[in-house]
């Protein structure tokens, strides 16, 4: 169960989410991926994506405008 | 005075209205809503990147140079535009009103954040497909929103078709960003 962080500051849509499928890819079942973003409109669709694919995630607003998305990889 | 605020922030209501982004419906509503206004206060349909073409002609009287003699400036109306200057011009207004509202949704909402720039590339990548788009918007007569978005209200076909093709262009947009720019 390895945790694994992807930095996405500064980043527009979409490449965040193009950059967490990618690197999710890699990972095994079980690890945790931490996508720090702070492009809004990446705080709705990484989840979105990541909700559909079956994966459990949570968002944590870390600051103004900066958020983390914490994905547990589950399949 | 600091409290209130902290407390304000916190209020389920506030947030509710403020912070958590809207759904796609609502959002998609309101636009429409807005837009019957837009159109029916300025007598244009929704637009913006003629806005910016004229903006981009008074920089360039600014510094001295002239676009009487370009083709897409010479019809009576754009001269007549260009004339009344940027603070009489309704697109101008809304384009404004765009930046300011986009900046007072997000400082309600406590996400006011100045991004870094991250690369070089980030940087080439932003200039040439900003390049793109102004220029294809022109070419079309409209972006996504005055040749997709209000071409599709006012009944139009042309909005549809430029629909297929913005979708096309995205398309191996993407490809290129992957490669290149990622």
């Amino acid at each position: 169960m390895a945790e694994f962080t992807l930095d996405c500051l500064g980043e527009a849509c979409p490449v965040p989410l193009m950059k967490t499928e990618k690197k999710l890819e890699g990972l095994a079942v079980g690890d945790i991926l931490i996508v720090s973003i702070d492009h809004s409109c990446a705080m709705k669709n990484i989840p979105e994506w990541a909700r559909k694919q079956g994966h459990n995630v949570e968002i944590d607003e870390v600051d103004d405008g900066e958020w983390e998305v914490v994905i547990e990889k589950t399949k | 005075m600091k409290a209130f605020f902290d407390k304000l922030g916190k209020n389920e209501t506030y947030v509710k209205i403020f912070k958590t982004p809207f759904t796609y419906l609502t959002g998609a509503i309101l636009l429409s809503i807005f837009q019957v206004v837009s159109l029916g206060v300025t007598g244009d349909p929704w637009g913006v990147s003629g806005t910016f073409a004229n903006w981009g002609a008074w920089l360039y009287r600014l510094v001295g140079g002239s676009v009487d003699r370009w083709y897409y400036f010479s019809s009576a109306g754009a001269q007549a535009v260009l004339d009344r200057g940027f603070l009489n011009d309704p697109g101008t207004m809304r384009n404004l009103g765009i930046i300011f509202g986009a900046l007072a949704a997000v400082l309600l909402a406590s996400q006011f954040k100045i991004k870094k720039i991250k690369s070089k590339k980030q940087i080439v990548a932003a200039v040439l497909g900003g390049f793109l788009m102004g220029y294809g918007a022109r070419l079309a007569y409209g972006c996504n929103i005055g040749a997709l978005y209000s071409a599709i209200a006012s009944l139009s076909l042309s909005g549809w078709a430029f629909a297929v093709f913005l979708f096309i262009g995205s398309f191996f947009g993407s490809k290129l960003l992957r490669k290149f720019f990622m």
